[in-house]
């Protein structure tokens, strides 16, 4: 544990100080996993469908605010599915505009939950972005996992019809519209999910919210067994032939992945609970302080020693013969430099409490080593 | 002698101002109904044109049923029938949009008293 920690500050040290840098570096690789996923699962555009292509879209998205991605994305959807059947290309068109213009241009924030939610969908590992979103988001942002459903439900019943779909008369539009918009009204599996995704979401939302102890681990928890419990009662209820191993093996790696995204962002040792009461002109406060869970990577002292006090300190310290030869070649080496430095390194982790101490200390001992 | 506290207040207000200090301050610059009316003006157009969208493919949906009854179709009533669906989705639509664009502009104004309290305290302390 104490290396995860030493290793989440490490990487949080590293983000702050090169953000600018990686902000970009982390939107192309979203963007690239995301058109990629977008091409193998409904790749019927040969000129989209390479990687040179996805590549220089990726790169345009990584200078572009998110919601260029979700634009690109949806450019390289509508082509696809132009490329399959115009009927199909007009209803995603039309489900994708009304997504934009009525949802994602009041709310911005949450294009990447719309986003993610298809390719984990496609990925077949949808089952995390409730608990993820529970954690992050707020009660609102089911909307946005309700769209990414409906846009992964879509994509993945054009792909499964696709046969069908070319199977169809050439002038047959009304026919190929009223098979692709039956095939999304009729698709009890994507209410179902909607549904259960809502409900979940809600319930870690209010969870981990609460003033109690331990509150995101119990939201994680709760919200995965929630979830387990819902997709099997839907299952069995309007028979949705759903893998009862994926159910599982989803909740788990919920339950996980929520667990993990919490020693990221809401790690806390409740063991050190302070409950302080003071009061004012007008209220009296109870408040209960949780300090946040905190270790530093290294701690490096330097100790700069005067040469005569070196000298002093090592013969009163180091007797024999082979350590006095040792001291001999050290004093010689630090008298050109006329002072010698001392390095201390601490491996390991210090607990919380000094962290804030340490932390400086070692910044400063790094600075003063690198010079 | 650099003073720490002074230095610490001062980095956090320029911080605000480069960061979300700069889009509270434009919204903070509108009056509150014109702020709320921009935001509804926008999604009244959105609203028009989403509904107008679904309508078109629900025309070519139900485009065999339309064209079987379309000598036996009221149009007066399908009319009134379609409009009140519209004013019924626009004013939800509205009435949503209205709630999140007077959230927004309280959250800007009380985000920005915070930042000219800071600012009287930076003058007053320092």
């Amino acid at each position: 544990m104490s290396g995860f920690i030493i290793t989440r500050e490490l990487i949080k040290r590293i983000y702050t100080k090169y953000d600018a840098y990686i902000n970009p570096l982390l939107k192309f690789i979203f963007a690239l996993i995301i058109l990629s996923v977008v091409n193998s699962k409904i790749g019927y555009m040969d000129r989209l469908d390479n990687i040179a292509i996805v590549l220089i879209a990726a790169l345009l998205c990584s200078f572009m605010p998110t919601q260029v991605i979700a634009l690109m994305t949806g450019v390289f959807m509508i082509l696809h599915m132009y490329a399959l059947a115009l009927e199909c290309a007009l209803v995603f068109g039309v489900l994708f505009f009304l997504m934009f213009i009525l949802y994602v241009r009041l709310v911005p924030k949450e294009t990447m939950v719309v986003l993610i939610t298809p390719v984990l969908y496609l990925l077949k590992i949808p089952y995390v972005m409730p608990v993820a979103v529970g954690l992050f988001g707020g009660p609102m942002s089911f909307v946005s996992l309700a769209f990414g459903v409906v846009l992964a439900c879509f994509i993945e019943y054009v792909h499964n019809n696709a046969t069908t779909l070319t199977s169809m008369e050439d002038g047959n539009i009304v026919g190929r519209i009223t098979f692709v918009v039956d095939g999304l009204l009729g698709n009890r599996a994507m209410l179902a999910m909607i549904i259960v995704f809502s409900i979940v979401l809600l319930l870690v939302y209010v969870l981990r919210r609460r003033a109690i102890d331990y509150s995101w681990t119990l939201a994680v928890i709760a919200g995965s067994i929630a979830e387990l419990v819902l997709f099997l009662i839907c299952d069995i209820a309007l028979n949705l032939n759903y893998s009862l191993g994926g159910i599982i093996f989803g909740s788990i790696l919920a339950a996980g992945v929520g667990l993990f995204l919490q020693l990221f962002s809401f790690h806390l040792d409740y063991k050190r609970v302070e409950n302080v009461q003071f009061e004012d002109d007008d209220y009296y406060y109870y408040v209960r302080a949780v300090p946040k869970v905190k270790m530093s990577a290294t701690d490096r002292k330097v100790k700069k020693v005067q040469p005569s006090q070196s000298r002093q300190a090592s013969r009163s310290t180091h007797s024999s013969q082979a350590d006095r030869a040792v001291r001999h070649s050290e004093t010689r080496s630090t008298a050109s430099t006329a002072r010698s430095i001392k390095t201390e390194q601490n491996a390991g982790a210090t607990p919380a409490k000094d962290s804030q101490r340490t932390v400086h200390t070692a910044n400063g001992a790094s600075r003063t080593i690198n010079r | 002698m650099i003073d720490e506290n002074k230095v610490i207040l001062m980095t956090k207000l320029a911080a605000y101002e480069q960061g979300e200090g700069k889009k509270y301050t434009s919204i903070a610059g509108y009056f509150r109904t014109d702020y709320v009316s921009s935001y509804l003006l926008g999604s009244i157009i959105a609203g028009t044109l989403a509904f107008a969208a679904v309508v078109g493919v629900y025309i070519f949906y139900s485009f065999e049923t339309i064209m079987e009854n379309v000598y036996e179709t009221d149009f007066m009533a399908l009319g009134k029938k379609v409009g009140t669906y519209y004013l019924v989705f626009m004013g939800i639509y509205l009435l949503l949009t209205y709630i999140l664009a007077l959230y927004r502009y309280s959250k800007a104004k009380s985000s920005l008293k915070t930042y000219y309290n800071n600012l009287k305290k930076l003058e007053k302390n320092f």
